[in-house]
């Protein structure tokens, strides 16, 4: 699309009329799809166009992922700063730390704290500092009711709190989570709004929309319903295995779904059944 | 020299204000000067040496204008020495420092000055009106005619005597009075004359270069309640830092007070400082506030924590402590976020840990010897056997906190990895859930 101005550019010994030709073209309105062409712009114009088919640029800070497919497909190349982004999911605490580990690692690092409103069941922080997070900087706030979570959402988005804000909506509208992306405009850290999947019939303000699901084989099933940029159907794999089995997984158990689950299931060791093993000791 | 007169209200000729009033007042005023001093129904106070510290001359100037009025202070006037300041506040005039001092002062009626006040009548008499016409008067009658400490207080009202004042000093403790306008019988309302008192104490603060950890508010009713109402109450808020950040106590205070039903009408307030620590502030930046450190007026993590945990509760704001145990459920403990976390960092447990952990391990369904949730789980890793507790018995709620459980890590197509365990040594062994590695 830009190659013309680039070799207008280029070449700088041309007649001016000829310069200009491919800046101001006969007729202001694209050719049509057929014709493969579209309008030419300015170069400065058409660096601060944004097409609907790219991939956007989050006008904030952008924090690294951790997941190497994950940032080629988020606008930016990481979780958006200054804004929030919504995690829908079957089944609330399920998945969390195994897909934002890596962030809360970098941020724990650099002794920003993390803050839980309304997590589902009660974090374990031994479990958590598998995980490489620094449990010092966890902050739990147990809200129950709705407007008891959104309130210190609120609250925790409003102060220079610095951490990253991770937040259990199960029932919110969607015109507080717009509120709450306002809020977010003056928080340079990620915001998570952990959301059930039923919302993603719903609009939302969020910028970035992401499903997570369980999929085979420690992986983690990733769908963008909505990013800055074209939705991504195809759902993404992600591996993540979870921080304290990372260096007990045998080659075997890399794959626990070869294991042929309809006829052995428990595929390394059987357990024994306690009353059996008791039969076996008293003899 | 720039001297700004603080007027209260005078309601009568003969009645100055209340003692307390001005003297919140004067202790609010200690923060910008210490040369501040009090003068009939006026608090005075001389600011040139301070300008910088606070931001410039119309930054400080904007400062007063904003928060004297909460305080009461109905009249406001800058000059360039105190009884000007106080004859320009007394006739309604603000700016006394642009053009000269004489052509402001002489068209002033001659209640102004208090030296005159006495006189008054006399010098109407004889035609003056106006300073300007008593100043105009020669100087030797005006002394045999009337006394020395007219003509004395006229050349310090014009800046030719030197003015003498006696500084007020600073309170060892602080503890305000306040008498509400009317009778107040919610609770939330009283934040109205608290942040009145707030005020004072944020200046007392500033002045001693203290935070405070510990403040009480105390009411006191009525004299018309019920006999059961009682004399008053109190309500006492803590700070897990020292502050002297008004807009934070304010906030925390309204939330306590958003808490309380008042038995009677109160009638009167009183603010005390329990305790007092020093506090050294950070210099002002010469370079402007980058976004790490904010800006004025937001919260730190640690406010918005103090916040929360008095809407919430503080057994509802927590941080985890690790402790030494082999039971996972006896791995953490969850203490108020407002208190201080041990300093001791304990090595990382070994074995796999879950992410979350179910406050009770939830007992599976079976089908032959599998475990049962969300489908059929299908075990990875293990056993892990986790053994102890033999020391830890409850003796009056009959509870024995021993375990001897070996855990697997399972996964389940629907509930992603699961960690259960196999209750070993028992009549019925069965399968429980107990966490999440999420």
């Amino acid at each position: 699309m830009s190659a013309p101005v680039l070799a207008a550019a280029a070449a700088p010994l041309l007649s001016p009329c000829q310069n200009a030709r491919p800046l101001l073209p006969p007729s202001p309105l694209p050719s049509g799809p057929a014709g493969g062409e579209s309008l030419v712009l300015p170069a400065q114009v058409a660096a601060a166009v944004w097409r609907g088919d790219q991939l956007g640029q989050p006008v904030a800070s952008v924090w690294p992922s951790g997941f190497a497919e994950l940032d080629a497909v988020l606008p930016g190349g990481g979780w958006p700063g200054q804004a929030v982004t919504e995690l829908l999911s079957p089944q609330a605490g399920t998945h969390e730390w195994r897909l934002l580990g890596p962030l809360l690692r970098q941020v724990t690092a650099a002794g920003r704290p993390v803050l839980m409103v309304g997590p589902p069941r009660p974090p374990h922080p031994a479990g958590l500092r598998h995980e490489g997070l620094d449990e010092r900087r966890l902050v739990w706030v147990q809200a129950e009711t709705p407007a008891e979570r959104l309130w210190a959402t609120e609250q925790l988005l409003r102060a220079r709190t610095g951490g990253v804000l991770l937040a259990w909506l199960p029932q919110v509208r969607a015109e507080q989570v717009r509120r709450l992306q306002v809020q977010a405009g003056g928080h340079e850290t990620p915001v998570f709004l952990c959301r059930p999947e039923a919302a993603l019939h719903e609009a939302s303000a969020a910028p970035l929309r992401l499903r997570v699901g369980p999929g085979p084989d420690w992986t983690l099933q990733v769908e963008l319903p909505k990013r800055k940029g074209p939705p991504l159907t195809q759902p993404l794999s992600l591996v993540s295995v979870p921080g304290g089995l990372r260096n007990l997984l045998t080659p075997r158990l890399q794959q626990p779904s070869r294991l042929v689950p309809s006829e052995n299931t428990d595929a390394v060791v059987r357990p024994v059944p306690a009353g059996h093993r008791r039969r076996v000791l008293s003899h | 020299m720039r001297w700004s007169a603080l007027c209260l209200p005078v309601t009568d000729d003969a009645s100055s204000p209340t003692e307390p009033a001005r003297q919140a007042l004067a202790i609010w005023a200690l923060q910008f000067t210490p040369r501040v001093s009090v003068l009939d129904e006026a608090v005075l106070m001389e600011v040139e040496a301070s300008l910088r510290l606070f931001g410039g001359w119309p930054a400080l100037r904007a400062r007063v204008a904003a928060e004297a009025p909460a305080l009461g202070v109905v009249q406001l006037a800058w000059a360039p020495n105190g009884l000007a300041a106080l004859a320009l506040a007394r006739a309604g005039i603000e700016d006394g420092l642009s053009g000269l001092l004489p052509a402001r002062l002489d068209p002033l009626p001659l209640e102004v000055l208090g030296a005159l006040r006495p006189h008054r009548l006399t010098l109407a008499h004889i035609g003056c009106r106006c300073l300007g016409d008593v100043r105009a008067l020669p100087r030797g009658g005006l002394v045999r005619r009337f006394d020395r400490a007219l003509l004395h207080a006229l050349d310090q009202l014009y800046g030719q005597a030197p003015e003498v004042h006696t500084w007020v000093g600073l309170p060892e403790r602080f503890e305000q009075r306040l008498e509400l306008m009317a009778r107040v019988e919610q609770a939330p309302a009283l934040m109205v004359g608290a942040q009145r008192l707030l005020l004072a104490l944020g200046g007392w603060l500033a002045a001693r270069q203290a935070g405070v950890t510990a403040f009480a508010l105390r009411w006191v009713h009525d004299a018309l309640r019920a006999r059961a109402a009682g004399e008053g109450g109190e309500l006492v808020v803590r700070t897990a830092t020292p502050t002297r950040d008004t807009t934070h106590l304010a906030r925390l205070l309204a939330e306590h007070l958003a808490r309380v039903s008042l038995q009677a009408p109160v009638g009167e307030l009183c603010l005390h400082a329990l305790d007092v620590q020093p506090l050294v502030t950070a210099s002002a930046s010469l370079l402007p506030p980058d976004r790490a450190q904010g800006n004025v007026g937001e919260e730190g993590l640690t406010q918005v924590l103090e916040r929360l945990s008095v809407r919430l509760g503080a057994v509802r704001v927590l941080r985890p402590v690790l402790l030494d145990d082999h039971r996972p459920e006896a791995q953490c403990r969850w203490q108020p976020a407002t208190e201080a976390l041990p300093r001791q960092v304990l090595p990382v447990a070994s074995g796999p840990q879950p992410g979350f952990l179910l406050p009770q391990p939830l007992r599976l369904a079976m089908r032959g010897d599998r475990p049962l949730f969300q489908g059929e789980l299908q075990l990875l890793l293990g056993p892990q056997r986790i053994e102890g507790g033999w020391w830890d018995r409850d003796e009056d709620a009959g509870v024995h906190r021993n375990v001897v459980r070996d855990y697997w890590v399972a996964q389940s197509a629907q509930a992603g990895v699961l960690w259960v365990f196999q209750t070993r040594l028992e009549q019925a062994p069965a399968w429980f859930l107990h966490g999440y590695f999420a």
